[in-house]
């Protein structure tokens, strides 16, 4: 049976097969290209061609503005206010600890994540957005300011980044809050091996900035499954502690604490308003495209 | 603790591999990354552990199953040297010698020695060794060493009195043996009898290991009915116009304190009753009862005495087998004259046995004649070498010759057949006659005249005589005062030749006058004849050979035997040349064809006699009493092997690794369901 997809031909981008092209602007534009330009809207009022709503004049208001016809049926002064597009900062917060250099099926979540962030990178400055960058474990490892020069520069950084120590959420992203005054769209990706309170604890100086964050949570098929057979010692990619395990009795116990844990950063991220999404690195990138196109335009709906 | 086959243990070091490859394995196995454990972490460590020492617990219990099996072949034992184990500890081996005589069916002796042999072997511990010896006249064991007790009962029950009489030696002797052969420290023989002073005769090197004791149980008196022994059935033959007929007295002894009245005898012949007589004894007292003279009819008339029922049943039977008496064929070879007037009325006396006598010429000797005559006497005659050859034949296959030496007598040098070559006649009618001197008086021919008194070989004149020359196997039985031989035998096959160097009649010697004369010829004549004079019975524990019991000759060997109690035996098997008889009755000896030979068996009566010894004397003699601290002391440590025989330790270890394996087995299928 075909497998349906949301987008037509997103059949053909299969994320091993997709790093297997090596240049990850190449693949960027390959995922990104046939996607609907402009499907999204600035979340700012601002110059544009689309009108939003009428305000009263404030002294100090650009004049040119002024709406005279309303002026001239009311003999009041309004201000035109126009939805503004394409002028909104995008960066992709990418966790490169050493747990993500993690891949049961030729294809790390690193790599996922790699393409994944690239994918909406080019994704966004094909809408003329400012595009950032950031990658860290438990330090900044990288940081690209936004900018609608950058794509390069992102896609470059993102393509040397190797996952090395061990990572933690709280101080990297704690620090990068500084960083992200302006407020934009901030996508966090990340496997989030960490308690669901830490996490939203290390997210909230973003979103107290006024970012909206997409959070996706990258995960193997191996860690949701824990479909090993035979017993033997486990050693933590992170920090290098063992312990035996006998996957058998393991499996049941493992998987309902895995799927506690994603219901768990579900629920405290829709709480807090925050996009979350589970991405399965088995799974095509474009699922991972359309979730977030989606709930863009969701986001812009409600508002 | 120690072990007896040390090497055993190196096997230990197998034990090692299993452990090793565990543990190479271990170091091989792949280590799996994984992202985080944060989960895994989360995961109980309880249920890892438990799980871990579940695994554990398998390896151990199979190394351990595994360790005692080695240990139990390594077959250890404990030792304690500072503490040797003194008599009166430890396991012990009881030999239970129970009395099977005849006697023992007297009154309830026999349940009571039952009873108590039980009682002995109730008393075995699980690592004592019994054995169980059934004894009469002589001993069996029954069951050998075991620890079974059970098996030992059921040898008990099943055992019940023989027809044997009592003898203390035989038993004390087997369970000498048994003892010794044990490796056991403490030994004990437990002897259930009714002890008759007639089955103990003197120690006869009866000592038990030192350190034995020796337990008698007497099972005496049980019943107050009278007991009267048919002790002996006497036959007195004699002939009745052509008719043999023999009158039968019958012994009887009563052993009861109290006389005895009104208890019949009766005679059975063939199974008839043939004459009943009333019984009356004082206590104590042996008297006789005569029958009226029984026709001897029929060859093996099976005759029986006996006792009407009193307190013991074996002893009142006596049974007998009457035939009519063969007579012994003689032949005497003369050559006319009447030189054999003497020696023919010689054997025409005497009853047992008759002597049946032909007289021939040598050349009208046929073979038909030899192959009839049970002895051949050359009475002075010339020999010629035809003749010699057939006689030598004749010697070999089981005759008798007796050859007379006077002037006539000559013989072929070549035939060697006689115990001396006959050579010139010595002439003593001049001067002083030859006597007869250095009689071999152990010999079978002159053994009646051994007693003072009893016949005068001195007083013969002989006159004339033969100088003969003995041969190499020749013995000299007699010689003349002069040095030269009188009578000299020769055995030749089956045969005897009897050689006397003189004439059997009046013309050299005075000999057919004298009064030694008849028992001389007699003497010759049966002991050439090899006569057996035949028994009316046997005694149980005698023993029997069927080639010769109750055949006469020119009988065929028998082939089968029946017992009285109607076993078949094939004689033809091998061993089954030398029977021991163990039943009362007749055994019946079958040939081919219809001809049979019967024995009567007999009980001995002087079982019967209830006179007890005093055990004491037993027990005594036997070397053995309480196990005194002297014999403790004394006593020499166990050897390992017998130590780890005792301990049987081996078999503890044994049982449990292999029922270690079977909880490993358990345990495995638990786990592996799990």
């Amino acid at each position: 049976m075909q497998e349906v997809h949301a987008i037509p031909g997103a059949r053909f981008l299969d994320p091993v097969v997709l790093h297997r092209i090596g240049n990850l602007e190449l693949v960027s534009r390959a995922v990104v290209d046939g996607f609907i330009n402009g499907l999204h809207k600035a979340p700012y009022f601002g110059a544009s061609v689309d009108f939003a709503e009428h305000r009263g004049y404030v002294p100090g208001d650009d004049v040119r503005r002024m709406d005279w016809r309303v002026w001239a049926r009311t003999d009041r002064l309004y201000i035109k206010e126009y939805e503004a597009e394409s002028n909104m900062n995008f960066s992709v917060l990418l966790d490169v600890s050493k747990s993500m250099d993690y891949g049961s099926r030729g294809i790390t979540k690193l790599d996922y994540a790699r393409i994944l962030g690239a994918c909406l990178t080019n994704l966004v400055h094909h809408q003329r957005d400012r595009v950032g960058f950031a990658a860290f474990d438990d330090d900044i490892v990288e940081f690209v300011p936004p900018s609608a020069k950058h794509m390069d520069t992102v896609v470059h950084v993102m393509d040397r980044l190797k996952a090395g120590k061990p990572g933690s959420l709280k101080a990297p992203l704690h620090k990068l809050a500084e960083h992200f005054g302006r407020r934009g769209i901030l996508a966090l990706i990340s496997d989030f091996y960490e308690d669901p309170d830490t996490v939203l604890e290390a997210v909230s100086p973003l979103r107290f900035r006024g970012n909206d964050i997409i959070v996706f949570h990258v995960l193997d098929r191996t860690e949701l499954e824990f479909g090993f057979a035979d017993a033997s010692p486990f050693e933590d990619l992170e920090t290098g502690e063992q312990m035996p395990v006998v996957p058998e009795a393991f499996r049941e116990e493992y998987r309902s604490l895995v799927k506690a844990h994603i219901e768990a950063l579900r629920s405290s991220f829709s709480k807090v308003r925050v996009d979350y999404t589970m991405v399965d690195t088995s799974q095509p990138l474009d699922h991972a495209l359309f979730r977030y196109l989606s709930s863009r335009s969701r986001s812009m709906k409600s508002r | 603790m120690s072990f007896l086959a040390p090497l055993f243990l190196i096997a230990l070091a197998g034990l090692a591999i299993p452990v090793l490859l565990h543990l190479t394995q271990r170091e091989k196995k792949q280590i799996v990354f994984f992202p985080s454990l944060m989960f895994v972490r989360r995961i109980p460590y309880q249920s890892v552990r438990r799980r871990k020492i579940q695994n554990w617990l398998l390896l151990a219990i199979r190394l351990t199953a595994l360790a005692l099996i080695i240990a139990a072949f390594a077959r250890p034992l404990l030792t304690r040297p500072d503490a040797p184990i003194a008599i009166g500890q430890g396991a012990r081996e009881l030999v239970v010698l129970l009395d099977v005589s005849y006697s023992m069916g007297y009154g309830d002796r026999w349940s009571r020695a039952q009873s108590a042999a039980r009682d002995a072997l109730r008393g075995l511990s699980p690592s004592d060794r019994g054995s169980v010896v059934l004894f009469a006249s002589g001993a069996d064991i029954a069951t050998r060493s075991t620890g079974e007790v059970n098996a030992l009962t059921a040898t008990v029950d099943a055992a019940k009195p023989g027809a044997g009489s009592t003898r203390y030696a035989p038993a004390l002797k087997v369970a000498t043996s048994l003892l010794t052969d044990s490796q056991l420290p403490r030994r004990e023989v437990v002897m259930i009898s009714d002890f008759q002073r007639t089955g103990w005769q003197g120690a006869e090197g009866t000592a038990l290991p030192s350190g034995t004791v020796l337990t008698p149980v007497a099972v005496q008196g049980g019943s107050d009915r009278p007991n009267v022994t048919v002790t002996a059935a006497s036959l007195a033959r004699s002939t009745f116009a052509t008719q043999e007929r023999a009158v039968i007295t019958a012994g009887l002894t009563n052993h009861a304190d109290a006389p005895v009245s009104g208890m019949t005898l009766t005679l059975e012949m063939n199974g008839l009753a043939v004459g009943t007589r009333p019984v009356s004894l004082e206590p104590g007292a042996s008297g006789s009862v005569t029958f009226d003279a029984v026709t001897i009819g029929q060859r093996n008339m099976r005759g029986s005495l006996k006792l009407s029922d009193d307190a013991l049943a074996a002893d009142n039977v006596r049974h007998f087998v009457l035939s009519p008496a063969d007579p012994l064929r003689v032949t005497l070879v003369e050559r006319g004259g009447g030189n054999s007037l003497y020696v023919t009325r010689a054997l025409a006396i005497g009853e047992a046995p008759k002597f049946d006598t032909v007289t021939k010429g040598p050349d009208a000797l046929s073979d038909d004649d030899l192959r009839r005559s049970a002895v051949v006497v050359l009475n002075d005659v010339p020999v010629a070498t035809a003749l010699a050859r057939r006689l030598a034949r004749y010697v070999e296959g089981g005759g008798g010759l007796l050859v007379a030496a006077g002037q006539r007598a000559s013989w072929p040098s070549d035939v060697e057949v006689l115990p001396a070559s006959i050579g010139a006649p010595v002439d003593r009618t001049r001067g002083p006659a030859s006597r007869v001197t250095g009689l071999e008086l152990g010999h079978a021919v002159f053994e009646a005249f051994r007693a003072p008194r009893s016949g005068d070989f001195s007083s013969i004149r002989v006159y004339g005589y033969r100088q003969v020359a003995a041969v190499a196997d020749a013995q000299v039985l007699a010689r003349f005062d002069g040095g030269a031989p009188a009578v000299l035998e020769k055995r030749l096959g089956a045969g005897r030749v009897l050689m006397w160097s003189s004439t059997l009649d009046q013309s050299w010697t005075d000999l057919p006058m004298k009064p030694v004369f008849l028992p001389f010829i007699h003497r010759a004549a049966t002991y050439l004849a090899a006569y057996v004079p035949p028994q009316p019975s046997l005694t149980v524990g005698q023993v029997l050979d069927p080639t010769t019991a109750g055949a006469h000759k020119g009988q065929a060997p028998p082939r089968v035997l029946l017992t009285p109690s109607g076993r078949r035996m094939d004689l033809t098997d091998e061993g089954a040349d030398v029977l021991e008889l163990t039943e009362q009755g007749f055994y019946e000896l079958r040939g081919e064809g219809n001809e049979a030979a019967v024995v009567a068996a007999n009980v001995d009566p002087a079982e019967a006699d209830p006179t007890p010894i005093d055990t004491a004397e037993i027990v005594s003699a036997a070397g053995a009493g309480a196990a005194s601290a002297s014999a403790a002391t004394n006593a020499t440590p166990l050897t390992p092997e017998a130590r780890e025989k005792s301990q049987r330790i081996w078999w503890y270890l044994l049982f449990a690794g292999v029922l270690l394996l079977g909880l490993d087995t358990l345990v495995s299928n638990r786990l592996t369901k799990a």
